[in-house]
């Protein structure tokens, strides 16, 4: 199968730390993998070297068929082809829900207002809000905020979508909104990585779940495979504390 | 008992010409030194948060230079200080307009930079994350979210910077406080004269306020109180 993203032997450090320690993963397209593992293991960074908002220090990052230079020179080239959904959702604030999903269309791919509108519309339907569209963004709910910057990122019509938790920082009654928004656009096919601690997406949704400890992959495997027989003793110990 | 004679003031049809010339110029001058100020703010603002030393270095010089003078030297520096180098003549209300705009720039660069360290790393990030590049999200994204930020602030520096140009009646300009000292040289009331400079600079000062409000809601609409 073709591959979407492929990492060999990324390492990264933040001064003296090492957050990404030998990191090898390929993910084909349409796949969906879910990453998770416990704070501080490298999750976020590892999906954000792969749009080029963390710059690296060694290894080899490929996106969408295009090599991500570790300096990020190239960055736009792989940010305007991957979507990514962030934990405090960061729409902004002073453009309309509309304008939101409209403004790097126009601006990045040249669109017209016309086309970049009926599209975001497209996409805002597809999440369930059009009715929204005209409002600014600190009039909606946390899962409504969530679902538009879901738009947003759809907007652009990547070939891969990034999730960084996009539920951690809801309340517990709107992650379902949101999740079920994810597990739509997983059946459409869309190839996503989705750093997250909800284990019921992971069973119902991932083609492979992705352990991380200390910066490094400790097991990658099936949900079937991963939560009824793990193998190593960090995922177990992971494990039993997430799923209580 | 001091006896109030404000019909001295009235009486003589020049000194009124005078006073209401005197609000023209003082407002003209603050209209245009407010504008052009703010435009050299923000490009001051913007060059002093540059990763390029060359820009950088030398707007943090112009701006502490501005900051750490008083007004009256610039004024003087400007209008009879420069014309000795550059061996330009300008009438004194240019001259007043170029260190009025100089003096303002920078007091606005210095609010405009604090809006710009207030607006979330967040968004730059979510703009970079959808491909903009940083001229887009410089224009697009940090710069009205931190006007937004710092607009009351600027409306404030706005009023207080009307209030301190009553200064440039020291190089001759005919603004509203060379009007009042004008009629009083004159009619020798000096007390009717400058409590009616103060009641006008006081309105001026609160027209100016209402209407740059009403601008902000209007340009600012989702930065209203919930």
């Amino acid at each position: 199968m073709e591959s979407c993203v492929s990492l060999t032997n990324l390492n990264k450090w933040f001064g003296s730390f090492q957050v990404l320690d030998s990191i090898n993963l390929s993910i084909s397209i349409g796949e969906k993998v879910v990453i998770c593992g416990p704070s501080g293991s490298g999750k976020s960074t590892l999906i954000r070297c792969v749009n080029a908002l963390e710059p690296f220090q060694s290894g080899s990052v490929n996106v969408c068929g295009i090599s991500v230079e570790k300096n990020g020179r190239n960055a736009t080239d792989i940010q305007r082809r991957v979507g990514m959904v962030f934990q405090q959702f960061n729409l902004f604030p002073h453009l309309s829900v509309l304008k939101n999903c409209t403004l790097a269309p126009c601006r990045v791919l040249g669109l017209s207002d016309d086309e970049a509108e009926s599209k975001a519309m497209h996409y805002l339907e597809r999440v369930r809000i059009p009715e929204q569209a005209s409002k600014y963004p600190a009039d909606l709910s946390g899962g409504q905020q969530q679902r538009v910057a879901i738009a947003r990122a759809l907007t652009m019509e990547p070939e891969l979508m990034l999730f960084d938790e996009p539920t951690s920082a809801l309340d517990p009654e709107v992650v379902t909104e949101v999740l079920d928004t994810m597990v739509d656009l997983a059946e459409t096919g869309m190839t996503m990585i989705c750093v997250t601690h909800e284990m019921g997406f992971a069973k119902q949704v991932a083609d492979r779940v992705v352990f991380m400890d200390e910066g490094k992959i400790i097991e990658i495997a099936t949900p079937e495979k991963f939560f009824s027989e793990p193998t190593h003793e960090r995922t177990k110990f992971f494990l039993s504390r997430v799923l209580g | 008992m001091f006896d109030l004679r404000f019909y001295e003031i009235w009486r003589e049809q020049v000194f009124v010409e005078k006073l209401i010339n005197g609000i023209g110029t003082s407002v003209s001058l603050m209209i245009l030194g407010g504008i052009i100020g703010f435009i050299f703010g923000l490009a001051l603002a913007t060059a002093r948060g540059s990763k390029i030393g060359l820009l950088r270095i030398p707007s943090a010089a112009f701006i502490e230079s501005i900051r750490n003078t008083p007004l009256i030297v610039q004024l003087f520096f400007v209008c009879f200080g420069l014309p000795m180098i550059f061996e330009y003549r300008w009438p004194f209300f240019a001259s007043a307009l170029l260190a009025l705009c100089l003096n303002f720039s920078a007091y606005y660069a210095e609010i405009i930079r604090a809006g710009f360290e207030n607006v979330e790393y967040g968004q730059s990030e979510a703009a970079r994350a959808l491909g903009l590049g940083k001229n887009d999200i410089l224009a697009y994204i940090v710069l009205p979210q931190a006007l937004a930020k710092v607009y009351p602030s600027l409306v404030s520096q706005f009023v207080f910077l009307f209030l301190t140009t009553g200064i440039i009646s020291e190089v001759g300009v005919e603004d509203l406080t060379w009007a009042g000292r004008y009629i009083a040289d004159r009619n020798f009331r000096d007390f009717e004269v400058f409590i009616v400079l103060t009641i006008a600079y006081a309105l001026l000062s609160v027209i100016f306020r209402g209407v740059l409000t009403a601008t902000g809601q209007l340009v600012f609409p989702w930065n209203r109180e919930k």
